[in-house]
This record gives C-alpha cells, structure tokens and sequence, in this order.
C-alpha cells in the first residue's frame, strides 16, 4: 500500500488510515494534527538521503520523518 | 488571589499577549529534569498565568505530560476564575482542537472560558476577515479578537477581563465530552471550514521562503551562514562582555580585600568568593547571548527549520536535528550548551545530547590546550609540510571532543532504545510562519536565562569553591605545595603514576575541577611561578625542561578533551536532569574514560 513516504514533492493525496504500529499516543497526536481518514496532504519537500519530509495538511505546515511518515496510509486516488 | 489561566498551542503568540497583559515583571517557575516552564504575572489584582505550548490534552512526552498535569490542577483549583483559549487566528482548525480540548475540561470543572483570536492582524493584512460574533455563538463563550503584536483590540480585552473574571455562570454551548477525541477534531473542522480563512493564503509566503531556505544548495549555504553567526556570536562578541564582567568582579575584588587588609578574611574573600564564585559570573553574559540568538532563531521559526536539515545525519547517532545548536555552542561553553538543549522535542534524545556536550571543547579547555601544545610541539614543526602542526594538534583536539562524542551518544542511544522505544517522542515537527521577533518575551528569556543559571550553579560552586580553598590554604602560609592539598596530591600520586605525571599534576588537575583553566594557574604555582596565566609560553618552557614525556602530555592533554572538570556543568546537569546521580555519575564516567585514555597514551606513546 502507498504510504506518505512514498509521496513525491508537488504530489498530493488523500490520507487513508494509519497504521496502528504506532503507539495510540502517536497515532492520535497525528490525528490532532489534521492526519485523519479523508484529509488531503500535500508534499512540500522531500529530503536527500531520506531525511525528513515535508507535508501540507489543513492550515499547518509539518515535518515527518521515515518512521513515522511510513505509517500513514494513502487512499490509492488522489 | 484571583487567577486567570493563559492556555493555547505552539506558536499561537501566547507568550506575547501573556507580557502585553503582564509587563516584564514576571516570575517563571522550573521544573526538574523537565522543560516546563510557568510564567506568573500580574495583571491588575490578578495572577496571570502562562501555560507552555500545547498541542493537546493527550500527552506524548514527559514533558507534556507535566504541562498537562499542571494545567488540570490549575483549572481545578478554586482560586482560577477564567481559562484563556488562544488561537492563531491564520490557523483556526489546529488551535481549536486544543482550545476546544480545554474548554471541556473548563467546563467540567466549572470554570469560564474565553477565545482570544490572537493575530488577526495577520489575517486583515490577507484582506480577509473572522466573523468573531458568529464564532462566538457557536463556541458559547466570548471571543475577542486582537493582535497583542500591533496592539489592536488588546485594550478592550484588557477592559472586558475583570467582567469575565467575576461571571459567575457559565453558558456554554460545546457538547462534547472530554475523552470523546475524534469529535473535537472533526468540531474544529467544522468552524474552520466555516469560519477559517483558506490554507493556502496563510502557508503561502511561508512556502516561498522554504523554498530557499529548504533548498538543498541555498538552504545550505544559509545554514552554515547562520550557523557561523551565532558561533560568532557566543565565541567573539560575549567577549567584551565577559572581559567587562571579569574586570568588574576584580575591581570590586581588590577594593573590598584592600579595606580588609591582609589576613585569612582576605585571602578566603580573593580567592574563594571572587575568585572561585566570581568567575563562574563571567559566563552569565555568553549564556545571555547565546540565549538571545537562540531565541531569535526560535521565534522567527527558523530553528524548526535547522532542526529538519539537521536531522537525518545526527539521527545516525542517535541524536535529534535539534541537537546540532546544542552542541555547536558546546564548544564555547557546555552550560548554555545544556540550557539550549531544552529545545529538543524527544526527552530521551535531549538528555543524550545534555550528557555529551561536555565532550565538546569548550573555551576554558583552550588555556590548557595552549599550554600543552606548546610544551608538546615546537612552534616551527609542520605537518605533511603544510600545515602548522600545533594547529593541527588544535584541530584534532576538537575533533576528537567531537568524535568522543559521537561515539558516547551512539552508545547510550543503543543501551537505553529497548527500553524506551515505546514512549519516545517521534520527530513530528510544525513548521512555524516565519515571523519578527518581538524584543519583549525575548528579552524576558534572556534575563530569565542569566538568573536560572546563577540560582542554579551558585551554591554547588561555593561549596566546591569553599573546599578547594580550604583545602589549598591550610595549614597556613605552607603554601600550595605543603597545603592539605598538597599532602593529599603527594598520598594520591600512585593514582597518577600510570599516566607517567607526578603529584603536581595531580594537584593541579584536582584543583582544575573547579573550571578547567585553573589548571595553568594551579600548575604555575607548583612551578614557582606567579600570574602563569599570562605567561603560558614561560610555563611551558619550565615544564619542558622540567621534562614531560611525550606520552604523558599527549595522555594530559586526550585527558582534559574528555574529562568533566567543571563543576558549573556539574551542578547545571543536575538542575536539568533533575537527578544529581546522573550529574556525578557523568562527572566519575568521563573521569574513569579520560583516566584509561590517558593511561593507554602514556603506555603506548
């Protein structure tokens, strides 16, 4: 399945589910921050040699990295 | 007293209002081994208080865990009258969900709420505007909206809180239980897509500046850029500050013993009060600095930023992206080091990065450095032909404080991940809109920085500073060499014996833990020579004639890069871990290391 860190700069997407690997402090911060089922997310900027992400979700500008951006799931249309 | 509680997420210009409300006089309270702070002040006949930042009532870290823990008890003491929600008023989806958060917890405890729709300058500017009446209808608790930058509506919200305080019931019209999460998210998504302004207008100039400070060529030539201004900053500017609070404290050092006249009060009154607390005051100008700089970086939003291009390379070592300024100011002081390191999101991560700083080489380590280099290397040597070769020694110096340091912080990283994997806080990172900082709450940081740093290190160096000199003075008028202490260095020397020095050593490494450049004085002392500070290259001929083998000065010197012989960081590690085992524990660690590094160079060289 396509996750967030699949996600290429300039792309965006409609956030699915997120993986429940995460602790549910996690995954509830996450979901306070806008991540939740339906959101779209846009991809600011990616880093070189996999370093943290940058995405655009509602009002808020965040940066994730790998372990954490992996966990989120993306709806497959976008 | 009549309490008025100021709660709202990061970056929400809280902290502003707080002081437009409060003025600067402002009393901020501490927490061990945490970075909560609660800012109390006054406005009127009532006691303000500043929560820090909040995203949410469901904590990640420890951190927020107390800050949450502090807020409950705040709302549910009877002596608060009134919560204040602050939103971003450019960013109402993400503020509501916590301002909603509090207002249910509010209710549950009987307590008035009221939004403060702070910079709406921000979003006027946009030509947009907040219907504040409809949103107050809908949130069943006035709100007011204001700029407690440009000041606007800031007079009438002042005007209108002792008419809030004093309401006695509390209309509200939120349904939503506490402990019901989803609801409060998709409520705030529902009067932000109501009565929000759009995204993309907000993030718009935000995302252009990223563009170029994000970038990877740009972006990182205006790291380093900025990087080597604030380590400017801390190692050449502080200067005249620090020369100026040195002269300062000796002038009044000799006007007071001169009045006394010569005896014991003098010599305990010159050497330790102003010489062993006095000098410790020196570094309080250099953590206000490094302070102020910070906290420009940190409100214009640009350490977020740092931290993101930072992460990836120091996350090999188990350290945060905001561990990088940490440890770059390590390397002029460890103790506004420490104090910058509050900014690191993960608790396990800023203590690793706080247990590893003192491995930097900070500027006190540059006199002992100096000396032995210049005892250990001729001024004319080069190497591979080109290169100073007591530069290069300097060099390798720092970069083996460096190396040590890295190779300490994967070593914790590895021994304590098991085991806290599960309550670590993942690097989850707002990127604030870059704004100008207001000189205002900076300013309060900065002083609030120099008094925490007094309060805090001041009686762990009076006491260290009291045995010392104890120790050093008596029996009287012996001499250094024949003092207690000397006596104490001559029964040790077996302990020094494997780092091929003799008892002097010892003693001037003992009397070194005060501040590590006591060491040239104390050792000059030893030698027969007064004011050595001053004269490192006379000293350094003596001990070279006095003859120190090549291993042992190299051990010496491997010795001082590793080893914590600084009480001030002492004593500063303990206030921020919260445990003085940890301190101590560190303080023999970096000991017992530097003692078995030493020992193998003096061995093998």
């Amino acid at each position: 399945m396509k996750t967030l860190w699949d996600l290429a700069a300039n792309q965006s997407a409609v956030v699915d589910t997120i993986d429940t690997q995460l602790t549910t402090s996690v995954i509830s911060r996450l979901e306070e921050m806008g991540f939740s089922e339906g959101q779209c997310v846009l991809c600011i900027r990616r880093s070189p040699f996999k370093g943290p992400l940058v995405v655009q979700i509602g009002d808020c500008v965040y940066s994730l990295e790998q372990s954490v951006a992996d966990k989120i799931n993306l709806a497959l249309a976008s | 007293m009549e309490r008025i509680v100021l709660v709202g997420k990061p970056n929400c210009g809280k902290s502003l209002l707080f002081n437009q409300l409060t003025g600067l006089r402002q009393k901020v309270a501490n927490f061990p081994g945490v970075t909560v702070e609660l800012k109390t002040g006054q406005f009127n006949q009532f006691e303000v208080v500043d929560f820090p930042g909040t995203y949410s009532l469901h904590s990640l870290s420890k951190d927020e865990e107390i800050a949450v823990e502090k807020l409950n008890l705040a709302v549910d003491d009877h002596e608060t009258k009134l919560v204040v929600c602050v939103l971003d008023a450019a960013r109402l989806e993400r503020s509501l969900v916590f301002a909603l958060q509090v207002q249910a917890l509010a209710r549950r405890n009987n307590k008035a709420v009221v939004f403060v729709l702070n910079m709406i300058d921000e979003v006027e500017r946009y030509g947009l505007q907040i219907d504040a009446d409809a949103l107050q209808a809908e949130l069943g608790a006035p709100v007011y909206a204001l700029s407690a930058k440009t000041l606007q509506g800031v007079s009438e919200f002042k005007n209108a809180l002792p008419e809030l305080v004093a309401q006695t019931t509390v209309p509200d019209a939120l349904t939503i239980q506490l402990g019901e999460q989803t609801k409060f998210i998709e409520r705030a998504r529902q009067l932000n897509a109501a009565y929000g302004i759009r995204s993309d207008v907000v993030l718009k100039n935000q995302n252009r500046i990223d563009r170029f400070l994000l970038n990877n060529v740009l972006g990182g030539v205006a790291f380093l850029g900025i990087m080597f201004f604030l380590f400017q900053s801390i190692f050449t500017w502080a200067q005249p500050l620090m020369d100026g609070t040195e002269a300062a404290i000796g002038w009044i050092a000799s006007t007071v013993t001169g009045w006394l006249g010569a005896g014991m009060a003098a010599d305990f009154l010159n050497d330790a009060i102003f010489g062993g607390v006095g000098a410790f005051l020196v570094f309080v100008p250099q953590i206000m600095v490094l302070t102020l700089i910070i906290g420009i970086l940190e409100d214009s939003g640009y350490l977020a930023r740092a931290a993101l291009i930072c992460h990836k390379p120091l996350s090999l070592f188990g350290l945060s992206g905001r561990s990088f300024i940490p440890y770059l100011s390590g390397h002029a002081c460890a103790i506004p080091a420490i104090m910058a390191a509050r900014t690191i999101e993960s608790p396990r991560k800023r203590l690793i990065t706080m247990l590893t700083i003192p491995l930097m080489s900070c500027s006190a380590r540059l006199p002992v450095y100096a000396l032995l280099v210049a005892v250990l290397i001729p001024s004319d040597a080069t190497f591979l032909g080109v290169f100073d070769l007591q530069g290069a020694a300097f060099f390798g110096l720092y970069f083996f404080g460096i190396v040590m340091a890295l190779v300490v912080s994967t070593l914790m990283n590895l021994f304590t991940r098991k085991r806290h994997e599960l309550n670590d806080m993942p690097f989850i990172l707002e990127l604030p809109s870059y704004r100008l900082p207001h000189w205002k709450p900076l300013l309060q940081r900065v002083l609030n920085s120099g008094v925490q740093f007094i309060k805090r290190a001041a009686p762990v160096i009076f006491i260290v500073s009291l045995c010392l000199w104890t120790l050093g003075y008596f029996p009287q008028g012996a001499g250094l060499e024949h003092s207690l202490l000397g006596k104490i260095g001559h029964f040790i020397e077996p302990i020094f014996e494997p780092l091929g020095l003799d008892w002097r050593y010892g003693v001037a490494i003992m009397m070194s833990f005060l501040a590590r450049e006591v060491f040239v004085g104390a050792l000059g002392t030893m030698f027969g020579m007064s004011g050595a500070e001053e004269n490192i290259a006379g000293l350094a001929a003596q001990i070279q004639a006095d003859g120190l083998s090549l291993g042992a000065g190299i051990g010496l010197l491997l010795f001082y890069v590793v080893a914590l012989q600084c009480v001030a960081t002492v004593a500063m590690l303990r206030a921020e871990t919260g445990k003085s085992r940890i301190a101590w524990g560190l303080y023999v660690g970096y000991g017992v290391l530097a003692y078995c590094i030493a020992a193998l160079a003096a061995h093998i060289i």
